[in-house]
């Protein structure tokens, strides 16, 4: 098969995955090496359309249950940044912890995927719910109508699922329930990560980041598309068709509340599954854990040790507490779109390519 | 079809048992009982002194590399008949990976434990194709504990057939299947999917439990079952104690029958509340070995198929 052809119909239908790399590799022959490959297939994310002054924002609950009072602090960002902005029905609605039953959540999701006004797709919130109707919802009209899908914590599925399926970059982000209510009184670090969210929309600037040196962290240079979130969500991606694919790209990953030993064991799912082997860089955000009751019941680790020991046969760049996750210093990421990620002896940058 | 698991033979009067701490540290003094009731039932034990009631100032029972060779040694050495796990708790993943299994591939011995222990049924079923044994460790052995279901084990390492009855409960759904069992802690089965120890579930009975969680945990885990394609492929789901499941300060809504049978076809054989997992009524499964379940209107039986 014509491997321009072949990698075209691969972009449009089929999952990017390593059985791919292999049969792309096949096609090209053997002279042809995995990093070639990857040059190749770092051209397959598609970039929703940026937004502009005017276009609308849909903010619907997936997940959890959210007031409406509570997207106000939201709202009025939207509204400063010369945004619109349509609520969906899901708001307001409460069926167990969730934001509305299953078919409502799904509906309104597949509401403002299908309506060609709406430009993005904001999650009001997090919690639990999304692994629940991911199945029900079509994404197929982002082949031809893309927008941007901006979440994070529990909307790590709405990441990984899109990227696995439909190869078209997505936002990792603070959601409504994290705008400050007086954004007058808000501190620096808050009004910042907030209007990351409107530089990565409107693409007012390039994103870039820095973080503070770590002794634990790897040095090294890496490009690739951004993907990640929460990890817990990814261990039960797992051997799904919204699986994390990682492979070739620079991985994200952040968690809460948990015990140490439940972060170990999701990074060794991570390991197990093969998702560290091909990794092109490798960045931890906020590792907030739940201490034991009985202390003398914690691992004697640091989470950077845990870390470091799964990735220590490989050679790519680590970089430990980058400003994502749940903390104030969360920024917006843009998953799917290509970074450059430099780790050095005096800090670590990772900059939008 | 997958190959059917080799049965590890029955152990006879004087065989050694050797007991190691695979994950999580355990006090000496909860392995004493243990110790003794595996004696007075007329085998020999063997505990390991690095795994099993040594502190070591942290979680573990030991360090990776001890906790390896403790397991490494006792299922190498062909003086070994069974192994038990002294405790679960968390540190299998850690080694899994690790161990070689080729010596008790040639010689298969029963392994015994739950919980953690799950990885390594998983494992056991999937990558070395031996039969185990999900049944009570050490601390359900103690004199204060409830030790009606200790002669399970007793009679399944004197390679009896096991065969249990359990009153029928409103949400089953009947049903009449016969496949091999595989199962365990539902946080383990959903950890293990995607990785090498993944069990084929076509066609098998499966059982789950799970301590300490909460609702929406489990839900998540099942939603991973199910998504996998786990729930359109076993014959038949017991579903044993979630009794300490937590809830969140918003209630999350759904009882645990609800839970599952929102995963489950809707013609899938399930029994609620069979006595599975980490409380005194944790009865003993025989992981890889077929069995028959018979879910009526008034009882649920599942046994043993005669090897």
């Amino acid at each position: 098969m014509n491997r321009i052809k072949f990698l075209k119909t691969a972009g449009a239908l089929l999952p990017l995955s390593l059985f791919h790399k292999k049969a792309l590799l096949a096609a090209k022959g053997s002279s042809s090496t995995v990093d070639e490959m990857d040059s190749v297939l770092r051209a397959d994310s598609k970039i929703p359309p940026y937004l502009q002054k005017g276009d609308c924002i849909g903010i619907t609950s997936p997940s959890g249950h959210i007031q409406y009072k509570e997207l106000l602090p939201a709202i009025q960002q939207i509204k400063s940044w010369g945004l619109t902005f349509k609520t969906g029905q899901t708001i307001g609605l409460k069926d167990g912890t969730f934001g509305g039953t299953d078919q409502q959540r799904a509906a309104d999701f597949q509401q403002m995927l299908d309506d060609p006004s709406i430009r993005a797709i904001l999650c009001a919130r997090g919690g639990y719910g999304a692994i629940r109707i991911i199945d029900q919802i079509d994404f197929s009209s982002l082949n031809h109508n893309p927008k941007w899908i901006i979440g994070f914590s529990d909307a790590t599925v709405f990441h990984t699922h899109i990227a696995h399926n439909y190869h078209l970059a997505t936002l990792h982000s603070k959601m409504c329930n994290s705008f400050p209510d007086n954004w007058a009184s808000a501190t620096a670090q808050q009004q910042a990560t907030i209007n990351s969210i409107r530089d990565a929309l409107m693409n007012t600037k390039k994103m870039s980041y820095q973080s503070l040196v770590n002794p634990m962290n790897r040095t090294g240079r890496a490009q690739g598309e951004l993907i990640g979130g929460n990890m817990r969500t990814i261990e039960n991606l797992s051997g799904t068709r919204s699986s994390l694919e990682a492979a070739g790209k620079i991985l994200f990953l952040e968690e809460t509340h948990e015990y140490l030993y439940n972060m170990d064991r999701m990074l060794w799912n991570l390991s197990r599954t093969g998702q560290l082997r091909h990794l092109k860089g490798l960045i931890i955000g906020a590792m907030i854990r739940t201490p034991q009751k009985d202390p003398n019941d914690e691992m004697n680790r640091s989470i950077y040790e845990l870390v470091m020991e799964k990735v220590r046969d490989y050679d790519y760049p680590v970089t430990f507490d980058f400003p994502v996750g749940h903390i104030v210093e969360n920024y917006a990421l843009k998953c799917g779109v290509q970074h450059r990620l430099e780790v050095t002896t005096v800090g670590t940058t990772l900059v939008e390519s | 079809m997958s190959v059917k698991p080799l049965q590890p033979p029955a152990l006879k009067k004087n065989n050694l048992i050797a007991m190691v701490g695979p994950s999580g540290f355990i006090d000496a003094k909860k392995t004493t009982d243990c110790v003794q009731t595996l004696q007075r039932w007329g085998y020999q034990v063997m505990v390991d002194p690095n795994t099993v009631g040594l502190y070591k100032g942290n979680y573990f029972a030991g360090s990776d590399k001890e906790r390896i060779q403790a397991l490494q040694q006792a299922l190498d050495n062909p003086e070994v008949k069974a192994i038990i796990c002294a405790r679960g708790g968390y540190g299998m993943s850690r080694i899994i990976d690790q161990l070689d299994f080729k010596k008790f591939k040639k010689h298969p011995k029963w392994i015994i434990g739950f919980s953690d222990i799950t990885l390594l049924h998983l494992h056991l079923n999937r990558r070395v194709k031996v039969a185990s044994l999900h049944a009570p460790m050490a601390a359900a052995f103690m004199a204060t504990e409830d030790t009606s279901y200790l002669p399970f084990i007793q009679k399944a390492l004197k390679g009896g057939v096991s065969q249990y009855k359990f009153p029928a409960h409103p949400d089953n759904h009947t049903g009449h299947v016969t496949g091999e069992l595989i199962g365990g802690n539902l946080c383990l089965l959903a950890h293990a999917i995607g990785t090498s120890s993944e069990p084929d579930v076509k066609g098998k009975i499966l059982f789950i439990e799970d301590v300490g969680e909460h609702f929406y945990t489990i839900d998540r885990f099942l939603w991973q079952l199910k998504r996998a394609g786990w729930m359109n492929k076993i014959a038949g789901l017991l579903v044993g104690d979630f009794s300490t499941t937590k809830d969140t300060t918003l209630p999350f809504g759904k009882s645990i029958e609800e839970i599952v049978k929102d995963v489950i076809p809707s013609d899938l054989p399930v029994a609620f509340n069979i006595p599975i997992g980490h409380q005194p009524q944790n009865i003993t499964l025989k992981c890889g070995v077929l069995y028959t379940l018979k879910i009526g209107e008034k009882s649920v039986t599942l046994k043993e198929q005669k090897s």
